[in-house]
């Protein structure tokens, strides 16, 4: 085949392209779905920013929570822990909603947990007022850091790092407890010697 | 379209952009079959154009607002359309599983020509590689120029007419197989 059938061919075809039928009825009514998608008030819109945000976020809360619990737990100064009468007792409260429904803590954590709080509540009265301040700083920001974790996590159940990251603040939650236990326990052997 | 369908045409579009979703509904009815069509062209299969339709309406009554009618409302709809299926295709790897093919449902004229080598091209453009029938289809089927079709598809004028060439070459050999 030549040029000039070639160009023959495609005009040809060109001719026979633009006569083809552009419009054709489909074979069921449209439109029922359409007016349900536009009837339905719009969502808001859920990026992979927001997403993102909310990891950043959790994830600058955890690093801030642990590094100051970290500081907090280990500038206590072991030497002068006198004996204290009185004053308010500092109580290890569970956080409300903590894992929420779906991340509920198995029981044994739980009886751990009872158990080593109960402890440490006893300990933690023979603390001095100012060191008593310390320690709720930081149970604070804890108990904050699991608050705002679960919120996260409420928006996105199935975000794996918040999830780490919570199980991580519990983790934290435990060492702190565990070590006033160690600080009060260490001041009382000073103490009787 | 005459002066009084596109008053009528102007005047639904505007109700529709104020939230009357009846108005809208008229639209749709207007333009359906256009919209289908090309959806239909593009894709190449019913079920994946019906969809592809539904979802270019969805959109267009989302993005109504930004039509100031600068061009003809069919054409901003096409280009709504071309940029729903484009998307869902980006999204989806359906096209491979074409269960009806176009010529299924819109019969190729008899004879196309005097040839006789055009008789399957209905058929034979739905084969194309999806890039070469997306510009064949706006530029040879809807006559669009390759400026409009290389804005739609978001492709440069060049791509676009190289596209076309490919197109063309693949529609002869294909065509020209058959005829055999």
């Amino acid at each position: 085949m030549n040029e000039t059938d070639n160009n023959s061919f495609d005009d040809e075809l060109m001719a026979a392209a633009a006569e083809l039928i552009t419009e054709v009825t489909p074979n069921r009514d449209l439109w029922p779905g359409i007016e349900q998608a536009i009837s339905q008030p719009a969502k808001p819109a859920r990026t992979v920013w927001n997403s993102v945000w909310a990891q950043a976020a959790a994830v600058l809360l955890l690093v801030g929570g642990s590094s100051g619990v970290t500081y907090l737990v280990l500038t206590e100064d072991l030497s002068p822990l006198p004996p204290v009468a009185g004053g308010p007792t500092l109580v290890f409260e569970p956080v409300s909603g903590s894992f929420g429904s779906m991340y509920n803590l198995g029981p044994g954590y739980q009886d751990a947990r009872r158990s080593l709080a109960a402890k440490v509540d006893e300990e933690l009265s023979r603390l001095a007022p100012e060191e008593r301040d310390k320690v709720q700083k930081s149970i604070d920001v804890i108990h904050t850091a699991i608050e705002d974790i679960n919120k996260a996590l409420a928006a996105e159940p199935d975000n794996a790092l918040l999830q780490k990251l919570l199980l991580s603040t519990y983790r934290d939650e435990l060492g702190l407890m565990m070590r006033v236990d160690q600080i009060t326990s260490a001041a009382m052997r000073r103490g009787d010697i | 379209m005459t002066a009084e369908s596109t008053a009528e045409e102007n005047g639904r579009i505007r109700k529709a952009q104020t939230g009357d979703s009846a108005a809208f509904e008229a639209l749709y009815r207007m333009h359906v079959d256009k919209v289908y069509g090309l959806c239909l062209r593009m894709t190449g299969n019913v079920a994946e154009a019906e969809d592809c339709t539904q979802d270019a309406f969805i959109q267009a009554w989302s993005k109504l607002n930004n039509f100031r009618g600068e061009s003809a409302f069919s054409t901003w709809l096409h280009r709504v359309a071309v940029n729903t299926v484009l998307g869902r295709m980006r999204k989806s790897r359906r096209e491979q599983d074409r269960i009806r093919v176009v010529s299924d449902v819109v019969s190729a004229p008899e004879t196309i020509g005097d040839s006789g080598g055009l008789r399957d091209l209905e058929q034979a453009i739905n084969e194309l590689p999806s890039g070469a029938r997306h510009v064949f289809v706006l530029h040879a089927v809807y006559g669009y120029s390759h400026d409009e079709t290389s804005a739609m598809l978001g492709i440069a004028a060049g791509t676009s007419k190289a596209q076309l060439h490919r197109a063309r070459r693949l529609l002869a050999q294909q065509l020209k197989t058959e005829c055999a």
